[in-house]
Parts: C-alpha cells; sequence; structure tokens
C-alpha cells in the first residue's frame, strides 16, 4: 500500500543528518537514535501525504524535534554530554577538539529545551527565523527572543568553563 | 559569532558512532503505529485512555462517534457497533487466570506474555532492556506464579513472535539481522526450543527469499512453517493519496498488494518449497488452507483449499470499494477481516471486522471507528477486538453462538505487552497503567490471561 522501497531510501539517507541534529538536542548519541527512531516511524506514518507535497525532510526534522521535546517535558532536563570517546583524545589536538566539543555540548545542555532547539535549528540545520517558527509552532518573535536568550546564556556559560582556553578561545561571540 | 558556533556544533556532531538502528524494523514499527494513528493521536491528547473509566465526571466522557452522521456507509450483511456492547463480568462471562502490569514501559522495554503453550504455561519474556540486551524467557504457570527459566537463546537483539508453542516445542520467528537489508523484505530466522532436550536451535534456510516478515508465517498443520515472499506491491497513485476530512493521507480502496507462498521445514533448513500459490492474507482451519488474492488493500476473492483432497472452492468476500484488508484470522469455519474503509466528516473512521464463514455466508460484522484487531480465539466459537475512540476504547469479546457483544475494559494500550498464541478457550488483552505521558496514553499497561466460560 505504500512506496515502502522509497520511505526506506529515504530513512538511510537522511537518519545520520538527523542523527546529528538530535543529537545536538539531547546531548547523547544512543538517546538521538531514540529520537530520529521514533521520528522516522512518524514520517512513515504520513508518508504519502508527505511524498505528494515534498516534505519530507521537513517533516522528518519536525518529527525528531518533537520528539525530544516531548521528552523534555517528561523530565527535567537534566541531561549532560555523555563522557568523551576515550579513543579520539589521542593527541593534542583531539584533546583540544573533544575540550571545546565538552564545552559546546555542557553549555547547550543548559539551556531550556525550546531555547537549545532554536540554537540546533537556527545555526545548524540553518533554517530561518519563519521556519523555525513554524517547526516549532510558535511566532517569528518567539523564535528571535529565545534565539537571543540562548545565545547569551552559551557565550555566558562557555566563558566561564572550566574546560579552558580552546573552549574560551573558540567561542568568542 | 554565529559562524563559530555553526562550526563548533558541526564538528561536535561529526564523529557519530555507528547507529546500530536497522531501517527493517523501523518500517514494522511504522505499519504498526499506522494501524493504531488514531490512538497515538488519542493518547497524545489531554484525555488518556485509561482515565476513561472515570465516567463519573462528564468532561471525561466523550460521545461515540455517529458514524451515520459522519456518512459512513453501512456494510453489508448483519451489523452491530460497540455501543451495543454489555460490561464483561468476570465470573460469569470469563475467569481471569493471571495478570501482569508494567509501570513504565516509556522508559524502557518491560517483561511481556508472549503466547501461552498448549499445556498451559505462559511463554514469558523478560525485556530486552537497556541493562539486559538480549530477552529471557520463562515458562509462567498462571496457577502458581513460578517461573521456569530456559536457557539463554543466543542470538542478535531482535524482537521476536510465537508461530507455535506446543507441549513439544516453541517456536519464535524473527527477521534474520543478516539478511539482503535495506527494504521492507527480511530473511527469516526460527529459534525453536525443544522442550525434551531443554535446548535452543536456530534455523535460517539458504534457499529462502527474503518474505514480508515474521509477523504474517504461520505452522501448517503437517508442521512446515509457512511464509510469504512479497511478489506485487500497491504503488502510491500519482499525485499520492487524497487528503481525508481529517487532514490525513488517507490510503482507503487501495488496489492491495500480493505475495508468493513457501513452506519450509523447521527441521531441516535444505528443506525449501515455492508453493506455486500467488496470496494476500492466508491461514489454516484444520486441514484447510484459506487465503485471499491480496492484501493491505482491496481482498479479492477469498479462496478455500480441502488439504487432504484438493477440493476448492472461492467467494467473494464483497468488502466495500474503499476496504482495506489488514487482518485475516480463521478458526472454526469462520474468517475474520480487519478492514479499513476511510475516514469521514470529523475524522471518523469507517473500521469493520467483518466474519463470514469458510462458505461464503456473511456470520456479523462489527463496524465503528477505531475498532481493530480482530482476532478468532477459543476454536472460532469467539473473537476478540480492541478499540481506541475515546468514548469505545477497550477490549471486546463477541459471542458467536449467543450473539452477543461483551466489553472487556475501558481502555486499551498500544503497548504489545500480551500477543501470540493461547489454547482452549483463553485469550490475552491489555489494559492501560501507570501515569499518563504523551504520545503512549500511560506509561504502562496491564496484560490479562483470561479463559472464556461458555
Amino acid at each position: 500500500m505504500r512506496d515502502e522501497a522509497a520511505y526506506v531510501e529515504f530513512a538511510q539517507s537522511s537518519r545520520d543528518r538527523l542523527r546529528r541534529t538530535a543529537y545536538l538536542l539531547c546531548g547523547d548519541w544512543d538517546q538521538a537514535s531514540d529520537f530520529v527512531q521514533e521520528g522516522l516511524i512518524r514520517v512513515y506514518v504520513r508518508w504519502p501525504r508527505l511524498v505528494r507535497n515534498g516534505g519530507e525532510l521537513a517533516y522528518a526534522r519536525k518529527a525528531v524535534v518533537s520528539a525530544y521535546l516531548d521528552h523534555a517535558r517528561r523530565r527535567s532536563s537534566t541531561e549532560r554530554p555523555a563522557e568523551a570517546d576515550p579513543t579520539l583524545a589521542s593527541s593534542e589536538d583531539v584533546a583540544v577538539t573533544v575540550a571545546t566539543r565538552e564545552a559546546l555540548m555542557a553549555a547547550l545542555a543548559g539551556l531550556a529545551p525550546r531555547q537549545r532547539a532554536c540554537v540546533v535549528l537556527r545555526y545548524f540545520e540553518d533554517l530561518s527565523v519563519a521556519d523555525t517558527a513554524a517547526l516549532l509552532r510558535c511566532t517569528e518573535g518567539t523564535v528571535k527572543s529565545q534565539t537571543s536568550r540562548a545565545l547569551f546564556s552559551l557565550r555566558s556559560t562557555l566563558e566561564e568553563s572550566p574546560s579552558g582556553e580552546p573552549a574560551e578561545g573558540a567561542v568568542s561571540w | 559569532m554565529v559562524n563559530e558556533l555553526r562550526e563548533l556544533m558541526r564538528e561536535a556532531s561529526g564523529h557519530p558512532p555507528q547507529d546500530r538502528s536497522d531501517i527493517r524494523a523501523l518500517v514494522g514499527s511504522g505499519r504498526r503505529r499506522l494501524r493504531v494513528r488514531r490512538a497515538t493521536q488519542v493518547g497524545a491528547s489531554a484525555l488518556a485512555a485509561g482515565a476513561i473509566g472515570l465516567g463519573s465526571m462528564w468532561w471525561l466522557n466523550p460521545t461515540p462517534p455517529d458514524l451515520t452522521a459522519a456518512g459512513v456507509p453501512r456494510a453489508e450483511g448483519p451489523v452491530i457497533d460497540l455501543g451495543d456492547a454489555r460490561p464483561a463480568v468476570e465470573g460469569q462471562h470469563y475467569r481471569e487466570l493471571t495478570s501482569y502490569t508494567n509501570e513504565d514501559l516509556n522508559a524502557d522495554n518491560g517483561q511481556y506474555f508472549d503466547g501461552v503453550t498448549d499445556d498451559g504455561l505462559i511463554l514469558f519474556r523478560d525485556g530486552p532492556r537497556s541493562n539486559q540486551l538480549y530477552p529471557r524467557f520463562a515458562l509462567l504457570d498462571p496457577a502458581t506464579g513460578e517461573k521456569e527459566w530456559l536457557p539463554r537463546l543466543d542470538t542478535e537483539q531482535s524482537q521476536m513472535w510465537a508461530a507455535e508453542l506446543s507441549r513439544e516445542r516453541l517456536v519464535l520467528l524473527s527477521p534474520d539481522a543478516t539478511g539482503a537489508g535495506g527494504g521492507p523484505e527480511s530473511a527469516l530466522a526460527a529459534h525453536v526450543f525443544d522442550r525434551s532436550t531443554d535446548s535452543w536451535s536456530t534455523l535460517q534456510w539458504p534457499g529462502l527469499p527474503d518474505t514480508d516478515g515474521p509477523w504474517g508465517a504461520r505452522v501448517g498443520p503437517d508442521g512446515r512453517l509457512y511464509t510469504k515472499v512479497p511478489a506485487t506491491r500497491t504503488q502510491v497513485p500519482e499525485g499520492g493519496w487524497p487528503m481525508g476530512p481529517d487532514g490525513e493521507a488517507d490510503d482507503s480502496g487501495a488496489s492491495g498488494e500480493s505475495f508468493d507462498l513457501w513452506s519450509v521445514s523447521l527441521n531441516d533448513p535444505s528443506d525449501v518449497r515455492d508453493e506455486g500459490l500467488r496470496v494476500g492474507s492466508f491461514g489454516f482451519d484444520g486441514d484447510r488452507l484459506v487465503w485471499t488474492d491480496s492484501s493491505n488493500g482491496a481482498a479479492g476473492m477469498v479462496h478455500v483449499r480441502d488439504l487432504d483432497d484438493g477440493e476448492e472452492t472461492s467467494f467473494d468476500p464483497r468488502l466495500g470499494d474503499r476496504c482495506n484488508l489488514l487482518g485475516f484470522d480463521v478458526a472454526g469455519g469462520r474468517i475474520a477481516m480487519t478492514q479499513y474503509c476511510g475516514t469521514y466528516e470529523g475524522g471518523v473512521r469507517d473500521d469493520r471486522i467483518q466474519v463470514m464463514t469458510t462458505e461464503g455466508e456473511e456470520v456479523i460484522t462489527v463496524q465503528d471507528s477505531g475498532v481493530d484487531a480482530g482476532d478468532l480465539v477459543a476454536g472460532g466459537d469467539f473473537l476478540t477486538m480492541t478499540a481506541y475512540d475515546r468514548a469505545t476504547g477497550g477490549s471486546y469479546v463477541y459471542d458467536f453462538d449467543e450473539g452477543r457483544l461483551l466489553r472487556l475494559s475501558d481502555g486499551h494500550s498500544p503497548w504489545a505487552v500480551g500477543q501470540g498464541p493461547t489454547p482452549g478457550d483463553q485469550f490475552l488483552w491489555n489494559e492501560p497503567s501507570g501515569t499518563k505521558v504523551p504520545m503512549f496514553g500511560r506509561s504502562g499497561a496491564t496484560v490479562h490471561l483470561g479463559e472464556l466460560i461458555r
């Protein structure tokens, strides 16, 4: 009944990107996979209409963000980034990278869920204010104010980061 | 400033660990979600199905959908709706043999009843859970509550479905992770537990093409496993499916899809046979094979073949023009066909469970919005079903002899905590439990094992 081959192709081609977005939202790769799985199941349910309207990826992104926000509403937003992968920290350069990443993920974890979603959608997914507002079902003004507060908070957190110079130097805005 | 943030986020997310999720499992989950999509919407609303029992609170007592007012055409033959049901009384209509509650399936997997053996023991499954990556199985005596844990089944983490739970062996099916993969088809694996030697064996059949999945496979009267290999798929029409009044894509009236029927030995991996028969849905009623021309859309004709003498009869089940055949069960000379027949004004669905005899006579059609999963139990003398509408949600049982519909519960959980074959007059149903959560209504579910009183 459904064009499942097309769905499978879409799911395979989009899930890595969606998983990165979900990771930035929640800070945990396993949980990100769960959100992507939930999002892609929602995509399957609406697949025929999405195909007709050409909005597969946009809906998938929205579904993943919704799954994250649903989860965040159920729990206090206490997730912290997973421990750094020790296999990556084998040289000084990589150590700097890991520290910067940890600082960023810690700073993102300190944001309210919708603020975090605004930042990820605006600056990772490169969505416009209007598109972000449509995805989050809020006004453009809300997106602007949430993003502004998030950026202020990120700047403050990263400047106070105990992770040292790399994080401070990497985030100068 | 923000450009640096962009770079940081790209770098931070640029080294993901391997994603071990299975697209085929995703498709399977999508199919199941599709079938209960109205339930999902109900669950995501402020009112959880489990709260329906608070009938004295008027704002929690919604009105049942009015199919006539919504313009839903009446099915042919004798028709009842869920409003015709009377409450089932424990001790009078059924006996509860045991139950098990998972309070929070939203956080992690829990424990499940995967069917009941012919000698009355529940196949109890624990997990897989986040801190226990493989499922553990036990045989649970409902009378004493004692569990006998089975040896560990050494296999990939995978969902399994019980195809046979006899005194001699337990047959569980799973999609084979080593199959071709990628598409909705999957290689099939069977895990057979020999109860006399207390040991597991896993079978795969190199000569068997990828199948539609383990959920439609059945053990025939000859002890062989019959499974469907995809042959034709319904294509989405040019421009996509039309949008229904509820804003959802309405794929009612699809042309259906068909499969080639294959069978395999549960002892010999080289014993694989193309049965030379194209089917939609199929099932066995004793020594008779019953099948439709197509499924997941139009059904076509129903065919009944006597496997002893090869005699075959066919009839038109006269599904409505917009009816998609979604579920199929055969027992005791009856055929239950679960159908979705379109969505009408106000989001009212035309859902049907049509029961016919294997001779082609109409028995009864349960027609209502959100009725689903018609299963024949107790040798085909009773029909169990579930419903997802806010007003009528719950589990029901129809008694063919008495001609009465009984409502077992005021809520049905989308968590599949109880499924699989049951012997004699036993049957499984569930209710929501736990705390209210988005999406699934309640965080947990209680599975009940009951026995019908004749």
